[in-house]
């Protein structure tokens, strides 16, 4: 079965021109072009991952987001016009798991569709410990993708989960940046890209107090102790 | 504080001293002279006093009271022996008497008191006690070094006052220049000049209107920017996704560079418009002046307006005076105008007519072109003007066509307004001034 992407451009030539390339890519997607058509489609369930773009009219980008992220963990990519960090940042804050800048090529597109899909759906995981990750207070799930925090289940969006899985299998070892970032999204870091250090400062939000067992090595990445 | 309080206040301060100074050295002459008068008049007292004098040591006690019972209008002079008595038999004022001896054994012989030794040895106090209502100039209040004291820190406090009043003003409003130029295009001195009415005040709100005046310049040519950065996006995100359908399958080839082809003519569309705009904006419009008819220049588009139209469904009819000259930039009247009435073609429903109607009245051209379409919502008939703004049911376009029109009927010292027009439909309108010594006609 193909992954369903759900597609929001308010670009009408454009959002068809990328389905069909999208479509012989061996995706499924549908184009909507505004951001209350987004949310209503992202949150039917019917998606395994959403593309938003910033500019909509009627809701743009960003509100869209917050309100899928109101209820729903789909995996979310926001396209953003290049050289905009404040879109970029507000995205990443607001749950988006990872963003394209526009214009981008279809390839590049389609390439971290890929990326994320696989690094998100169970069923293409294929784990080579079956038994859950366990580091101090924190227990993790990679088949089940699931996480708890003193027995207390963690609300993290598909990346947040990458990234913490990623930490928690180098417990006790210091993880740089670019590690993170191939392994949890699937893409080589970017120069001035700060969505990891976005990303990991909304896991230690979600993580409350076992949060001080992530250490920020500055300049070089993250280190999860052991203990 | 800076050079220019100390210059004030050193210079006014220097000012204030030097007045000082001089009055001063004035008065203390003045004063000279005056002290000096005194000596003569006090031939009263004191000639009576010298003279009792003179009389008592030389001829007796018996020769100054005959002379003393004949002096007319004396100042009354005191004689008394040593034991308390007056030689004329009067009666001594207590007070007077121990002031006498005091002066007396203080100073010997004085103005108002003395001891005079008579010819047969005995020994007598004259003095004149002080008559009522004449004093002795008072005593003053302070030493002289204490007023020149005084005098030096009114002056310095008066004039570092005056210096910060003057300065502190031309401070802030340094502090707003330096502001300004660092980018801060925000900065207000009114705020610090608060009710002030001076020239310095009204210096201040002229920079604040200056200051207003940059910002919403630089914002507006900020917005122009983002905007048109975020239209050059559109056609390039398209050129990637043909590209890349190209690339994907090649049978898709040919459509595929009709595409680019088309999206490549849109970004040249785009950025000529935009230098349009630009041009229109910093005032460098292109193009020689020279005497343009108008009417002749509406029916040529008027013309190829039809032409597309009618193609369309719609109809475009023209009520025009014969001749209006106008002083000009032909390409750019012509741009205006064509903008304009595209637009109303654009916005038209099938089946209507857009009417253009052009005539002269008094020193103005009048064009009006009223389409029968949608319309404009309340409130959006300034906003539709602006670069890159278009309405809710605007097809295509960059929204740059009318802002073009504006631009180029403002550099002609005209104007343009839109508003709905009666019975539906957006009636646009716009005014120029006719060519001065040509004739229009009707």
């Amino acid at each position: 079965m193909s992954a369903q992407v759900l597609l929001a451009d308010d670009d009408v030539e454009l959002g068809a021109m990328l389905k069909e390339y999208l479509e012989r890519e061996g995706f499924g997607v549908t184009v909507v072009h505004d951001g209350e058509a987004a949310a209503r489609a992202a949150l039917s369930g019917s998606h395994q991952i959403v593309v938003l773009d910033v500019m909509m009219p009627k809701l743009d980008g960003v509100e869209a987001l917050r309100r899928i992220r109101e209820s729903s963990r789909v995996p979310v990519i926001m396209l953003t016009a290049r050289g905009d960090d404040v879109d970029r940042i507000v995205g990443l804050e607001l749950g988006a798991d990872d963003y394209v800048p526009k214009p981008c090529t279809p390839r590049e597109l389609a390439a971290r569709l890929r990326a994320i899909l696989r690094r998100t759906q169970p069923a293409s995981h294929p784990t080579s410990s079956a038994g859950p990750l366990e580091v101090g207070a924190l227990v993790l799930w990679p088949e089940k993708r699931k996480a708890q925090s003193r027995g207390h289940e963690l609300e993290l969006t598909s990346i947040e989960f990458n990234i913490l899985e990623v930490l928690m299998r180098n417990a006790g070892r210091l993880v740089s940046k670019s590690e993170i970032s191939e392994q949890a999204l699937g893409r080589p870091l970017a120069r001035f890209d700060r969505s990891i250090d976005v990303h990991m400062s909304s896991i230690r939000q979600k993580l409350g107090d076992a949060a001080k067992l992530i250490r920020t090595v500055r300049g070089l990445g993250y280190h999860l102790a052991k203990e | 504080m800076g050079r220019l309080f100390w210059k004030i206040f050193l210079a006014f301060w220097l000012a204030l001293v030097a007045a000082a100074v001089s009055t001063g050295t004035i008065v203390w002459l003045q004063h000279g002279a005056a002290d000096a008068a005194p000596k003569d008049f006090a031939a009263g007292p004191r000639g009576g006093m010298d003279m009792a004098a003179a009389m008592l040591r030389d001829d007796g006690v018996e020769a100054l009271r005959g002379w003393m019972q004949h002096r007319r209008h004396p100042a009354p002079i005191y004689v008394v022996d040593e034991a308390g008595r007056d030689v004329l038999g009067r009666a001594v004022p207590a007070a007077a008497l121990a002031r006498a001896r005091e002066i007396v054994r203080r100073r010997g012989e004085g103005f108002r008191a003395r001891s005079v030794v008579g010819p047969g040895g005995e020994r007598y106090l004259l003095f004149a006690p002080q008559p009522p209502g004449m004093r002795l100039p008072p005593r003053p209040l302070l030493e002289p070094w204490q007023l020149i004291a005084i005098g030096l820190v009114t002056s310095l406090v008066f004039s570092a006052t005056l210096a910060w009043y003057l300065a502190r003003p031309i401070r802030s409003l340094r502090s707003a220049f330096d502001g300004v130029a660092a980018g801060r295009l925000e900065t207000r001195v009114s705020p610090k000049i608060g009710s002030r009415r001076d020239e310095i005040a009204d210096l201040g709100r002229d920079f604040d209107r200056m200051a207003g005046q940059l910002q919403s310049l630089i914002d507006a040519q900020r917005r122009l920017l983002h905007d048109v950065s975020h239209e050059l996006r559109s056609p390039l995100a398209r050129l990637h996704a043909a590209i890349g359908l190209a690339r994907q399958d090649p049978r898709k080839l040919e459509p595929s560079f009709e595409r680019i082809e088309r999206e490549a003519a849109r970004l040249d569309e785009l950025v000529g418009e935009v230098l349009t705009l630009a041009r229109l904006e910093g005032g460098t419009a292109p193009g020689p002046q020279e005497t343009v008819d108008l009417a002749d220049l509406v029916a040529n588009i008027a013309a190829d307006a039809r032409f597309e139209a009618e193609a369309a469904g719609r109809k475009v009819s023209l009520k025009s005076a014969e001749q209006v000259p106008v002083r000009g930039r032909a390409e750019l009247l012509h741009r205006a105008v064509e903008n304009v009435v595209r637009n109303a073609v654009k916005h038209s429903f099938p089946g209507t007519t857009v009417e253009i109607r052009l005539a002269a009245a008094g020193e103005r051209a009048l064009l009006s072109v009223t389409d029968r379409g949608p319309g404009i919502a309340p409130g959006e008939a300034e906003r539709i003007f602006e670069p890159f703004y278009r309405g809710a049911a605007a097809p295509g376009g960059f929204g740059l066509g009318l802002a073009i029109a504006q631009g180029a009927i403002a550099a002609h010292g005209g104007s343009i307004s839109a508003a709905n027009a009666e019975g539906g439909g957006l009636c646009v309108q716009i005014e120029l001034p006719l060519a001065k010594g040509a004739q229009a006609r009707a």
